[in-house]
């Protein structure tokens, strides 16, 4: 039996992020990318998993930026053992989520694992609604913020966080959808050797899918964060701060 | 004279000691065998000459501890002369040559046998008192030792001093039975002469047992002793030697990569290089490196003997098995934990000191590559900093184009070496160009070569961070990616010298880079600093009377034997250096190195600590505490804080001394010495 990761590859904002001249795309020679933060957390609780089970690991991507086999290769250097990657004509836009799990329903579906395991949310799935649609879709029992998993005979009890610190334990029937928000440990460290010897010796198989038709809301503007954040500290006799409040009050029009 | 059943039971006793110390040896051979690699005669020709006659001289024993060396050179050259003394009195047992009351050459053999013996007897009781008595073994409590050590290091240490006291002992006072026998002093053998007075009043037959028991106890003793000297540490004899001619002449700053096929690193004795199990067989357990261990000295699981210790008794117990070829037991569970592991800082300290040419630190970086490249856990921060390392280059997670941030706060461009050809290109390094406390250093370094009409220029965003202590932390995977993204950015760019602000970085462009194609001269910026100031480029206008003293940084110091440059640099700018009592090479570590600025120490005591403690020692009068390295800088920042000695002592790069002289910069009011213009 397998268990399926879903990685997904999302700007890197450690480096400056600039909004290309059309308007309503980031510009994408500028950009670089990096596996979205819970995405890593997923493939290291898949990972715990199969230290304790003997499942197979399969990584899956949709190559949206050209640059998925490294994140690939990374996964399979980690422990997993199959990478799977969607290619097809998607140059030039993101994919909404809905279309996201449209095209790895399928695929999924043809790897009959136990278990499918995704970041709990991504920076252009904020949402969480990956592990929701995927869910529908394949028609397997589906939950997200999942702290840690436990597979036993045809179930996988998984612990979510709710709010407040308060933990909900759950049992799922298999095949099921998790949206990992953390593993039950730091996602390991793998050492560029074993990158480059997994880059060397194992295969990315690939699989070809059609552009989604979109139903999407369209993008008509993106915008940077404007200028914020910035603080004053008020000094002197409390009469001149409450002065200068005042002041600044009046200023913004709200006095 | 022996009777002839004595002379055949000597014979017959030497065979079967012979063959047994034969069978010992041969299988030491074939357990060092099992390391990687051979040794190359061609080393050995070359060195063989020259390391000898250090040997002779004592000069590796001699780097620290003057009065035990001292003992120790007693107890060698006795030993050597000792040599000759055998093979005479074996002759005088068969045949009944003797030199007794001889004159001429044998007269002077007579006084030097003579009082060598005291001088070894004297010798070995002294060190036999100090390893008993005034400085018994200790380690750390949290250093891993095998339980045979334990004890063993006592007895073995027991036996040899016993087996020394007794066959040397037992040869002066035969000479004093035999003297006592002739009836008349021997003036060429004065103290055992004067034994010989004492024994007088006894018979001849008396004297006759005498001579023979002495002589057996002698000679025979040797033979008893032989089958167990490749057990004990006496062994040091040859293995010493041959350790110390067999070492490559390589920089110790430059790592030999993994051994391949495959292997990463050591996870086994067997997995090391031949080399690193001879040191074990080399070890004369002295403790040295343990005592200027930053490691252990502060309190932490790592103690460099202990590890050669362990390494000794696991193969004295295990000869046949491990010689035979059998797989032995991973080396944490035999030689070391994995906290002392990631303890070290690979200051070189235990290497440079070593008297019979060990290097521990080796095994501890190669136990390091086998943990990292196995996926054994790492500590958290080293985690994220390696991660950050092979995405963006540096340490601090920040965008490869902020490298240069720096450089726009200047009044003056930077030139870029990758669009014009400059004279000096600037190899900055990941402290002093993201570290915020050290960017004004930085910016400093760079006025001064300004000022001084320097023409130099900097890599901007393709310089990378050398990977001097990602190798040392045993990602030799990461350390060949940093340096292949260097090698092609400093291809692209034109220039004729490289010139570092971080030690770290110089070492790894000088030692490593060079032996992966850089072929260029390297220099640490304090060496441009004192030309510029020698060759009157950079002209003081204030002195700086006050007292200062200097740190060596490791990778500096003691790596490249860079001691004169900063010295010459803080002289020239009118300052009186008091030196601290570690110095040059033989310097205290910082405790930043092989990655451990990225890893949590744990909260004792930390060796910056101790070494502003050791400043302070100096004196009242001193007032600054200078660096010539951005970790540095940091490391002793904090250090002089936590110490609470803030405002006693202040922590200053050499360069920003020398800004001040020359009227590039102000310092901050306590910062500033008192001035004469
Ligand atoms: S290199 Fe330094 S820290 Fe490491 S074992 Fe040797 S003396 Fe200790
Ligand atoms: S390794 Fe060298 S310095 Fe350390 S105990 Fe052994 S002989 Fe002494």
């Amino acid at each position: 039996m397998t268990l399926a990761v879903i990685l997904k590859q999302v700007p890197d904002v450690v480096e400056e992020l600039a909004i290309a001249p059309s308007g309503t795309d980031l510009d994408r020679d500028s950009v670089s990318y990096v596996v979205n933060e819970f995405d890593e957390h997923a493939l290291e609780e898949a990972l715990l998993l199969r230290e304790a089970t003997g499942e197979d690991v399969v990584v899956v991507g949709v190559d949206t930026t050209g640059e998925l086999d490294q994140a690939l290769y990374t996964a399979l250097a980690k422990g997993a053992q199959r990478a799977v990657k969607l290619v097809g004509d998607f140059e030039g836009s993101w994919l909404s989520t809905r279309a996201l799990a449209g095209l790895l329903a399928p695929v999924i579906r043809e790897l009959s694992p136990r278990l499918v395991l995704t970041g709990v949310q991504a920076p252009d799935d904020l949402d969480g609604q990956l592990a929701p649609t995927l869910g529908a879709l394949l028609d397997w029992p589906h939950t997200g913020v999942v702290v840690g998993t436990e597979l036993a005979d045809g179930v996988v009890r998984v612990r979510k966080e709710l709010w407040g610190g308060i933990m909900l334990d759950l049992e799922l029937a298999t095949p099921a959808v998790l949206g990992i928000q953390a593993a039950r440990a730091t996602p390991r460290y793998v050492p560029v050797g074993r990158v480059r010897q997994a880059m060397r010796e194992s295969t990315i198989e690939e699989v070809e899918v059609e552009t989604p038709v979109e139903s999407a809301p369209k993008l008509s503007r993106l915008r940077a964060p404007e200028a914020a954040g910035r603080a004053e500290m008020l000094t002197g006799s409390p009469s001149d701060v409450a002065e200068r409040i005042l002041e600044i009050l009046r200023a913004r029009g709200l006095y | 004279m022996l009777t002839t059943p004595e002379r055949i039971a000597f014979l017959l006793l030497a065979l079967a000691s012979l063959l047994l110390t034969l069978r010992g040896v041969r299988l030491i051979v074939r357990a060092i065998g099992r390391g990687y690699g051979r040794p190359s005669w061609g080393v050995f020709l070359r060195r063989v000459i020259p390391v000898s006659l250090d040997i002779l001289l004592q000069r590796p024993i001699f780097r620290t501890r003057p009065l035990v060396s001292l003992l120790h050179a007693g107890v060698f050259f006795a030993f050597v002369f000792y040599g000759l003394v055998n093979v005479l009195d074996l002759l005088e047992g068969f045949n009944g040559y003797s030199t007794l009351h001889a004159s001429g050459v044998a007269s002077a053999y007579n006084l030097v046998a003579d009082l060598l013996s005291v001088a070894a007897l004297l010798g070995m009781l002294g060190l036999l008192l100090r390893r008993f008595g005034l400085r018994p073994f200790r380690f750390n409590r949290a250093v891993f030792l095998l339980p045979s050590v334990r004890f063993g290091i006592s007895r073995d240490s027991a036996i040899v001093g016993g087996f020394i006291l007794l066959h040397v002992g037992s040869r002066w006072a035969g000479q004093a039975v035999r003297i006592a026998e002739s009836g008349r002093p021997d003036w060429s053998q004065p103290t055992a002469s004067l034994l010989a007075a004492l024994l007088g009043g006894l018979d001849a037959a008396t004297l006759a047992v005498a001579s023979h028991v002495t002589w057996w106890l002698a000679l025979g003793l040797i033979l008893a002793f032989l089958p167990y000297f490749p057990y004990s540490k006496h062994i040091h004899l040859f293995m010493a030697p041959l350790n110390l001619i067999l070492r490559e002449e390589k920089p110790l700053g430059r790592l030999e990569p993994p051994v391949g096929n495959g292997q990463v690193g050591a996870a086994r004795l067997e997995e090391l290089r031949w080399y690193q199990i001879l040191d074990a067989y080399a070890c004369i357990m002295c403790n040295r490196c343990q005592d200027v261990c930053p490691a252990h000295g502060t309190g932490r699981a790592l103690s460099p003997a202990a590890l050669e210790i362990n390494k000794r008794y696991y193969l004295n117990r295990n000869l046949n098995s491990f010689a035979g070829g059998t797989a032995s037991p991973p080396l944490l569970e035999t030689a070391t934990s994995r906290a002392a592991v990631w303890s070290c800082t690979t200051c070189g300290a235990c290497v440079r000191i070593c008297p019979v040419g060990n290097r521990p630190m080796l095994d501890l970086i190669d136990l390091r590559r086998h943990l990292v490249f196995a996926g054994d856990e790492i500590d958290p921060n080293l985690q994220t900093a390696l991660e950050s390392l092979s995405r963006y280059g540096n340490s601090f997670g920040k965008s490869a184009r902020q490298r240069a941030r720096w450089a726009k706060d200047l009044p003056f461009p930077v030139k870029d070496a990758r669009k014009e050809p400059v004279e000096y290109l600037w190899f900055v390094g990941d402290f002093a160009s993201f570290d915020p406390r050290m960017q004004e250093n930085t910016k400093t370094v760079a006025q001064l070569f300004h000022q001084a009409g320097l023409d130099f220029g900097i890599l901007y965003e393709d310089e990378w961070n050398s990977g001097n202590d990602v190798r040392r932390v045993g990602e030799e995977g990461l350390f060949e990616l940093l340096v292949e993204h260097n090698l092609a950015a400093l291809g692209k760019a034109r220039f004729r010298a490289i010139v570092t602000t971080d030690p770290h970085s110089y070492n790894a462009l000088r030692n490593e880079y060079s032996a992966l194609g850089l072929d260029v001269p390297v220099y640490h910026y304090t060496e441009l600093l004192a030309e510029l100031l020698e060759r009157g480029q950079l002209q003081p206008s204030k002195r700086l009377q006050a007292v200062a003293t200097y740190h060596d940084p490791c990778y500096l110091g003691r790596y490249n034997r860079i001691t004169a440059a900063p010295r010459r640099v803080i002289r020239a700018l009118g300052l009186e250096l008091r030196e601290m009592p570690r110095h040059g090479e033989n310097t205290y570590c910082c405790g930043a190195g092989g990655g451990q600025i990225w890893m949590d120490s744990g909260g004792q005591e930390r060796p910056s600590e101790q070494r502003i403690r050791e400043a302070i020692a100096l004196g009242e009068d001193v007032r600054y505490f200078v660096v010539a390295c951005p970790k540095d800088m940091a490391m002793y920042s904090d250090a002089v804080k936590t110490t609470g000695y803030e405002h006693r002592l202040t922590v200053i790069d050499v360069a920003r001394l020398v800004a001040w002289a020359t009227g590039l910069i102000e310092l901050e009011r306590e910062a500033a010495p008192v001035s004469q213009s």
